[in-house]
């Protein structure tokens, strides 16, 4: 037993992944996570990420290496050990079917229930435990197909919280959320952290990753990496992550941003600040860049009428009533 | 629940009553109760065609509708049903076999129909079960289950094509279905099958339930799919094989009642769901007999025709107007 299986609840050693033989996904992954940690899986599309997760929990069988589920080989468990030590949540949210939200969630108890299924007071309990802290407490008889996205995400990981792993793996969970939802979300899996849970998610959105994760992998170019999120910004692979994609890292406000050769440069001037701010990024937007000492000029007023727009250009001057106008001149005329 | 086994009741002493020879409710239940109350005439009847008869419907309606629920649930399309798979294909190929091919018509052909229907069945049955080891995506299999049955309905197209008109018919009337040709020992045989494959479906519900969210999540949450897949279409084989070849295919209860009791229940937790299909089917069926008797008439409807006559309204109806209701 190596430190690596003893002290993770899961570990990966030499992991080879993918669906085709000599043709792996990714290949030499090693990989682990402690107990209490929670993980963000970073990646672009079809990179392997769901392919990770899933040979990671024993849905794919892995082509090479090993894995060390809490201490013990994955193929040494039966499937009932298995599924009390990692449940999961699939980013597949089609073909549901209309079950209601309390018998979506109770089935997460199966893996500690008897041959007929016979809850106890306690598997009850839980599962109405679980259902208050995703807030669907007064949801109970609604069904599935009758629920938001953002609901039926929260009763999908109700129904994985009750199946009362210490490892939780979960397929992209916040896609389709809205921002509130979005971050609910990944209250409720820090909220897990703090209750002792392993957490293992994959995601596209970076920024919300590097304020939860206490580790972040990231696939770039066939290969993964394993990290502190601060330390893979040093590392500076988030600025290569999306090569020649015209998407830059910007690290001073740690975001991605979308960037082309500026169509043209404009000076902005005026007041008040707000208006100023927001008439900036319509410029970044349609790909100006503002420069002080620019050819073109824009100045920002505000009167009782309301806001007003002056753009001087080749000594001609046109006056704007709204940011929208202006843009589609600003378009129109470069 | 309770209101559905006392119109089961009901109903099963109405279709025990119907028939050119009048025996009363009042002798039925004596009759039931032990005291010798009816003519030998009588005895023979109800012992020798209606009482099987009932038996019949009763074990015929119970267990095509567990099988479309389970296919339902297995293969999470609200319009799987039991022949699905070909079994019952496999069953009409055998049945074709005996009748077109050797000629054989008659009553002293039952048998040998009977059997060899149950070999067609069991034939498709070995290969889906060869195909389920290998296989691993359910919707492969159903693919090929369907293609299965085209084709052995392609071939028995041919058989019949080229067979004797008096051949044809008694293929025909076989294939219209019928509870009334079940007796003695064959009853006896089709109870054997039947029932203890219906009381093994008891223990599987919790694994039914579990496959409602697909069998991904069927997996992470312990359960064994391979197992339970060949489990569930060895069952299925068994249970249709047993009654197409007895009692010719019956259509539509399989697919149709399922739903009828999802929408009765309002539930999708198999503990209630397999035990309201049942009732729900047995129910259905023996109403279907009682029709299929045209009661005031000497005439009797083929069973298969009436079953689909009911079960086509009830699918369309749950799928326009009711679709919120269907759980799948």
């Amino acid at each position: 037993m190596t430190d690596m299986q003893t002290n993770h609840i899961i570990a990966l050693e030499n992991l080879a992944i993918g669906y085709d033989k000599g043709n792996a996904l990714l290949s030499g992954v090693n990989l682990s996570v402690r107990p209490g940690e929670m993980v963000a899986l970073i990646g672009r599309n079809g990179t392997g990420k769901s392919t990770l997760l899933k040979s990671m929990i024993g849905l794919v069988p892995m082509m090479d290496g090993a894995c060390y589920l809490d201490g013990d080989p994955l193929h040494s468990y039966d499937l009932r050990k298995r599924a009390q030590k990692v449940s999961y949540v699939s980013s597949q949210v089609s073909q549901l079917p209309s079950i209601s939200v309390l018998e979506l969630v109770t089935l997460g108890r199966m893996p500690h229930t008897g041959w007929m299924g016979r809850l106890e007071e306690q598997d009850r309990s839980m599962v109405t435990q679980a259902l208050e802290e995703v807030q669907m407490g007064s949801f109970l008889n609604r069904k599935l197909d009758q629920l938001s996205d953002g609901e039926r995400q929260r009763v999908m990981i109700a129904r994985a919280f009750v199946q009362d792993t210490p490892l939780m793996v979960l397929d992209e969970p916040t896609a389709f959320l809205d921002i509130p939802n979005k971050y609910e979300l990944i209250r409720l899996l820090t909220g897990f952290r703090e209750k002792g849970k392993s957490i293992v998610y994959s995601t596209h959105d970076l920024e919300t990753a590097m304020m939860c994760a206490d580790k972040l992998w990231v696939i770039h170019r066939g290969q993964i990496l394993e990290g502190a999120p601060e330390d893979l910004g040093i590392s500076g692979v988030f600025n290569r992550l999306f090569d020649a994609t015209g998407i830059t890292f910007d690290e001073d406000v740690r975001r991605f941003k979308y960037t082309e050769s500026p169509k043209g440069s404009i000076q902005l001037m005026g007041e008040p600040e707000h208006a100023l701010i927001w008439t900036g990024s319509a410029l970044e937007r349609l790909g100006f860049e503002v420069k002080d000492g620019a050819d073109s000029l824009i100045q920002v007023s505000k009167s009782e009428q309301g806001y007003g727009w002056l753009l001087s250009h080749n000594e001609r001057t046109i006056s704007f009533e709204n940011i929208y106008n202006l843009a589609r001149f600003l378009i129109k005329d470069k | 629940m309770g209101l559905l086994v006392l119109l089961l009741v009901a109903l099963a002493l109405l279709d025990i009553r119907l028939g050119s020879v009048r025996i009363t409710f009042a002798e039925i239940i004596h009759h039931l109760r032990g005291s010798e109350h009816l003519s030998e005439q009588q005895l023979i009847i109800l012992n020798k065609f209606r009482l099987p008869r009932l038996a019949t419907a009763l074990l015929a309606g119970a267990a095509l509708p567990v099988c479309g629920l389970q296919m339902q649930t297995l293969f999470r399309n609200p319009l799987a049903g039991p022949y699905v798979l070909g079994i019952s294909s496999g069953a009409s190929f055998g049945a074709a076999l005996v009748v077109l091919g050797a000629g054989a018509t008659g009553i002293v052909a039952t048998w040998n129909l009977a059997v060899a229907a149950w070999l067609g069945a069991g034939m498709v049955m070995l290969l889906l079960l060869f195909v389920s080891f290998r296989i691993k995506d359910v919707m492969t299999i159903l693919i090929l289950g369907i293609m299965f049955s085209s084709g052995l309905a392609a071939v028995i197209s041919i058989m019949q094509f080229f067979s004797q008109a008096a051949a044809l018919k008694s293929f025909v009337i076989w294939s219209m279905g019928s509870l009334g040709n079940v007796t003695g020992l064959q009853l006896q045989i089709m109870t054997w099958a039947i029932l203890p494959l219906l009381l093994l479906s008891f223990f599987y519900l919790k694994v039914l339930n579990g496959l409602m969210l697909g069998e991904e999540y069927a997996v992470t949450m312990g359960i064994r799919i391979q197992r339970t897949r060949i489990i569930i279409f060895a069952t299925t084989s068994i249970l249709t094989g047993t009654i197409t070849a007895f009692c010719g295919p019956i259509g539509f209860i399989g697919i149709a009642v399922p739903h009828m009791a999802r929408f009765i229940f309002r539930q999708s937790d198999h503990k209630i769901l397999l035990p309201a299909t049942m009732l729900t089917g047995m129910v259905v069926l023996v109403l279907s007999d009682i029709i299929s008797q045209m009661p005031g008439t000497e005439r009797v409807l083929p069973i298969n025709a009436v079953t689909s006559l009911i079960g086509i309204p009830v699918v369309i109806w749950l799928v326009i107007v009711n679709r919120k209701s269907q759980s799948l």
